[in-house]
C-alpha cells in the first residue's frame, strides 16, 4: 500500500507543474497552431452542437410544422406537457426501463469481466461472444429476440409449457414489454461495459492480491475490498454512459414494438413508449416539431439533474488512486 | 520565424480551398437559372421525389429516361428511398427550403402537406390539359375551396380477399359480390380450426389454441384500410363528417360494426390484436396460408403471389343495411409550392406525360403495383388479368371512398388506435372505447383547425 501512494506521489509532482501565469493575451505561434488544428473540432461542435441545441432551444418555445416557419407561442409547448398523459407516461417508462436496466447490466457486465479477466482456456473466444451482440444492428437483434420471445414460435413459450405453465404473450404483454426489452438491451449492451471494467481491471495491481492472500483474505474479500474500489471510477463511467443511453433509447422499441410496421411504435397500450419516441412521432409523425423540442429540452434537463446527482454522490465511493 | 510563415501558409492554404469549394457549388447552383432565362429550348433542371423499393425505382428511372428523350430541354434529377425514410427526409428537406420541385405522395398525406401550404394548387392545370371523366380518383385531391392539389398516380382500392384452398377444405362457397357480413364471419367459423383440429362451430372449440383463422380483419392502424374502417363505413358510420373536421365515431352503427369485429375477436375466429403479434408481420398469417379471409389493397397481390397462394378476390361485404364501400388511396404527383414558374411548367409536362401516356401507364401497371389512373388502360390491363377475378377491383370504384384522410390523418388515426384498443382487447366496452376515440379523435382535429 505505502509503495502505490508513494508513487502517486511522486507521479503528481513529477506530471503537473505550477502553471505560470500567463501575462500575454495574444495567442502565439503555437497557440494559433493550437486553435487551427482542434478547429475541425471546434466547427463541428459550434456548427452542429452548439447552434443546433440553441436552434432547438428557441423552438421549443414556438408552434413549428416544418413546413411554415415558427411562430412563438412561448411556454405553450411545456405547459401542453403537463396536460398531456402520454408524455407522462413516456417519462414514468422511462425512468422504468433505465432503473431496471442500468443496475443489471451494470452488475452482469463487472461479474463478467472479472471472470473473463481470469487465464482460461478459449479466453478470446468468449470475450468475442459477448461482444458480438454490441456490434450487431438492432434489427438483427430484434429477429434473435423475436425467436425466443414469439409466443408463438419462440422458445421462451416452449420452455414454459415444458414446465406446465401458462405461455406468455412478452412484447404484447403490458405488463411484461418493459422487462423483455431490458432483457434483451442487456444482452446487447452488457458486452461494451465489460470491455470497459476489463480495461479498468487490467489496471489494479496484481501484488495488492498477493499482499492480501498473504495476509489471508478469501476470494471474496478479495473482490470487495481491493476489485471493487480500485475499478469504481470504471464504475462510474458505466453507470454515467448506461444511464444516458438507457434514457435515449429509441432504435430498440422502435424496431421491436412494430415500429417498422405501421409507423408508430410504442407497444400494447402505449406501455413501451419512452420520451424518445414519444418526441420522434410527435416531431416527424405529427409535424409538432416545437412540442418535440421541447420534449428534448426536458429530457436533457432530467438527464442533467441524474448526471450532477451522480457527480456528487461519488465523492463518497469513487477512488481514483 | 519560419513557423510563423508556415503558419500563414497553411491558413491561406485552408481559406483559397474554403473559397474554391463555394465557388464550385455557386457555380453548381446557378447553371440551371440564368440558362433557362436566356433561352426556353435550354435545359431546365427539375428535382424529384418518390419513394420506391428497387423493382418500382428501376421502372421509375426507365420512364424517366423516355420522358427525357422526348423532352429534351428537361432534366429530371431522382432522390428516392423506402416509403417511411422518404417522407422522414421530405419534411426536414422542406423545412430547410430544399424541398423537391414534384414528389410523389403517398394517397393519405396530400392534405398533410397541401394543408400546411407546401404545394401548389393544380386545378387550372388538370382544366388544361386533362379530362377529368378519363381518370380515376380525380377528386381525391380536391380541398374545401375546390382547390386541386395533386394529380392520381395510381390507384389502390380494397378488396376481400380469400384463400381458395382454406374454402375448399372446409367444403365453404367462395364469396361473392352479394355476400355480407355474416356469411364472412359464417364463413370464418368454418374455417377456423383449434389444435385439435375442431372447427370454430364445435362447441368444444378452444378459442386460446387456434392454428388456422377464418378471417383477419385489423384493429390496428393498418385497419383504416385493412380493417375498423371500411367495416363502420359499410354499417353507415365513418370517423369524420364530411367537412373531415368534427369527429362522428359515437354513433350506434360504429358501435354495432366495432363489436361485430369484438365479438370475431373473442370467439377466436379472427386473430385479435396479440395473435397477430405473434406472427412477427400482421400480415404473415393471410401470407402463410393460416388465415381464409383479409382486406387488403390491390398492391397486396404481388406479395400473395410470391407467396405461392391459391387466391381470388371479392367485393368489400355490404353491410347490414347494403350500404357498400371500398377504401381507396390515391397515391398522387404534388408540386412544390416554392417552384418558379418554369420548374412547374416541367413539373407539369412529366405529370401529363405520366396521365396521358398510355404506354408509360401499361410499363407501370405491369409492376402490378397500382391500378392505372386511367380508366382505359386500368380496364385494358385488369381484363387481361386472368389469375383473379380482377375485375372486382374495377367493379369496387363504383363505391370507392377516401379513408378521411386530412391535415392530421396520422395523428387521429394513432388517436383512434390508443383509445379503442382497450376495446378491442375486451378491457372495456365498444360503447366506452368509441366515446373516448370521438374525444381524442376531435381534440386532434381542434389542435389543428381551431389554432
Amino acid at each position: 500500500m505505502n509503495q502505490n501512494t508513494q508513487l502517486a506521489g511522486e507521479w503528481k509532482t513529477d506530471q503537473r507543474p505550477e502553471p505560470k501565469p500567463r501575462k500575454r493575451k495574444r495567442l502565439d505561434s503555437e497557440g494559433r497552431w493550437g486553435i487551427l488544428l482542434i478547429s475541425p473540432y471546434l466547427i463541428h461542435l459550434i456548427v452542429f452542437v452548439a447552434f443546433t441545441s440553441i436552434a432547438s432551444l428557441y423552438i421549443s418555445f414556438t408552434d413549428y410544422d416544418m413546413l411554415n416557419p415558427p411562430e412563438w407561442t412561448g411556454l405553450a409547448n411545456y405547459s401542453k406537457m403537463i396536460d398531456d398523459p402520454l408524455f407522462w407516461k413516456a417519462l414514468k417508462n422511462t425512468l422504468y426501463f433505465t432503473i431496471l436496466l442500468v443496475p443489471i447490466k451494470t452488475a452482469l457486465a463487472l461479474v463478467l469481466a472479472v471472470a473473463l479477466n481470469q487465464k482460461l482456456k478459449g479466453l478470446k473466444l468468449y470475450r468475442i461472444a459477448h461482444f458480438i451482440p454490441v456490434i450487431s444492428s438492432w434489427t438483427v437483434i430484434a429477429y434473435v429476440a423475436d425467436s425466443i420471445f414469439n409466443p408463438r414460435f419462440g422458445w421462451a413459450n416452449s420452455l414454459l409449457v415444458s414446465m406446465g405453465l401458462d405461455p406468455k404473450n412478452w412484447l404484447a404483454d403490458e405488463q411484461l414489454v418493459i422487462p423483455v426489452l431490458v432483457a434483451v438491451a442487456v444482452w446487447k449492451g452488457v458486452g461494451y461495459m465489460m470491455v470497459l471494467f476489463l480495461a479498468g481491471l487490467q489496471n489494479v495491481p496484481g501484488d495488492l492480491y498477493e499482499a492480501a492472500e498473504i495476509d489471508g483474505a478469501g476470494p471474496l474479500q478479495k473482490f470487495w475490498r481491493i476489485t471493487v474500489p480500485l475499478i469504481s471510477g470504471t464504475t462510474f463511467l458505466v453507470l454515467i454512459l448506461s444511464t444516458i443511453s438507457s434514457f435515449q433509447s429509441f432504435e430498440q422499441i422502435y424496431v421491436m414494438t412494430a415500429g417498422a410496421v405501421d409507423g408508430v411504435a410504442g407497444g400494447p397500450n402505449n406501455a413501451s413508449l419512452v420520451l424518445m419516441l414519444h418526441l420522434y412521432r410527435e416531431g416527424f409523425t405529427f409535424f409538432h416539431m416545437g412540442y418535440a423540442s421541447a420534449i428534448a429540452w426536458v429530457l436533457f434537463l432530467i438527464l442533467f439533474v441524474f448526471t450532477f446527482m451522480q457527480m456528487k454522490l461519488q465523492k463518497r465511493w469513487v477512488h481514483y488512486d | 520565424m519560419k513557423r510563423k510563415r508556415s503558419f500563414s501558409l497553411f491558413f491561406s492554404a485552408l481559406l483559397s480551398s474554403a473559397l474554391l469549394i463555394t465557388a464550385c457549388t455557386g457555380q453548381q447552383a446557378n447553371t440551371g437559372d440564368p440558362q433557362n432565362t436566356k433561352n426556353d429550348s435550354e435545359q431546365i433542371v427539375l428535382k424529384m421525389g418518390y419513394y420506391s423499393d428497387p423493382p418500382t425505382q428501376k421502372k421509375m428511372e426507365e420512364l424517366l429516361a423516355k420522358f427525357m428523350e422526348k423532352h429534351p430541354n428537361i432534366k429530371i434529377t431522382t432522390e428516392t428511398g423506402p416509403h417511411a425514410q422518404f417522407f422522414q427526409k421530405l419534411n426536414t428537406q422542406i423545412a430547410g427550403g430544399n424541398a423537391p420541385d414534384l414528389w410523389l405522395s403517398d394517397g393519405v398525406k396530400v392534405f398533410e402537406f397541401a394543408e400546411r401550404g407546401a404545394l401548389k394548387d393544380l386545378r387550372e392545370w388538370i382544366e388544361k390539359d386533362l379530362s377529368k371523366d378519363e381518370y380515376y380518383g380525380m377528386d381525391a385531391n380536391k380541398g374545401p375551396g375546390g382547390e386541386v392539389w395533386g394529380v392520381p398516380q395510381g390507384i389502390q382500392i380494397g378488396v376481400l380477399y380469400y384463400n381458395k384452398a382454406l374454402f375448399d377444405k372446409a367444403g365453404v362457397k367462395y364469396p361473392d359480390a352479394n355476400w355480407t357480413w355474416d356469411q364472412v364471419k359464417e364463413a370464418a367459423e368454418l374455417m377456423t380450426i383449434d389444435a385439435s383440429g375442431k372447427n370454430g362451430k364445435d362447441p368444444s372449440f378452444d378459442p386460446n389454441k387456434v392454428s388456422e383463422y377464418g378471417f383477419t380483419i385489423f384493429s390496428s392502424p393498418v385497419g383504416v384500410s385493412r380493417g375498423w374502417f371500411p367495416l363502420m363505413k359499410t354499417f353507415g358510420g365513418g370517423v369524420l363528417d364530411s367537412s373531415l373536421q368534427k369527429a362522428v365515431l359515437d354513433t350506434p352503427e360504429n358501435k354495432q360494426a366495432i363489436e361485430w369485429m369484438v365479438d370475431g375477436m373473442k370467439r377466436g375466429i379472427f386473430p385479435d390484436p396479440v395473435d397477430l403479434q405473434s406472427f412477427q408481420d400482421p400480415f404473415k398469417p393471410f401470407l402463410s396460408g393460416v388465415s381464409g379471409m383479409q382486406i387488403d389493397i390491390y398492391a397486396a397481390r404481388v406479395k400473395m403471389r410470391e407467396a405461392g397462394l391459391n387466391f381470388d378476390v371479392a367485393p368489400i361485404p355490404a353491410g347490414p343495411a347494403g350500404k357498400r364501400f371500398a377504401p381507396s388511396i390515391v397515391n398522387s404527383w404534388v408540386i412544390s409550392k416554392t417552384a418558379d414558374e418554369k420548374k412547374t411548367q416541367a413539373a407539369w409536362e412529366w405529370i401529363k406525360y405520366w396521365a396521358t401516356d398510355d404506354e408509360a401507364q401499361r410499363e407501370w401497371a405491369s409492376l402490378g403495383e397500382a391500378i392505372p389512373v386511367k380508366k382505359k388502360v386500368a380496364e385494358e390491363v385488369l381484363t387481361s388479368d386472368t389469375s383473379l377475378n380482377a375485375k372486382v377491383f374495377l367493379d369496387s370504384m363504383e363505391f370507392a371512398g377516401s379513408l378521411d384522410a386530412n391535415a392530421v390523418f396520422g395523428e387521429w388515426r394513432k388517436a383512434f388506435d390508443e383509445a379503442m384498443f382497450p376495446a378491442f382487447s375486451g378491457e372495456e366496452s365498444v360503447d366506452q372505447g368509441l366515446k373516448k376515440a370521438n374525444d381524442a379523435v376531435q381534440k386532434v382535429l381542434d389542435g389543428f383547425y381551431k389554432k
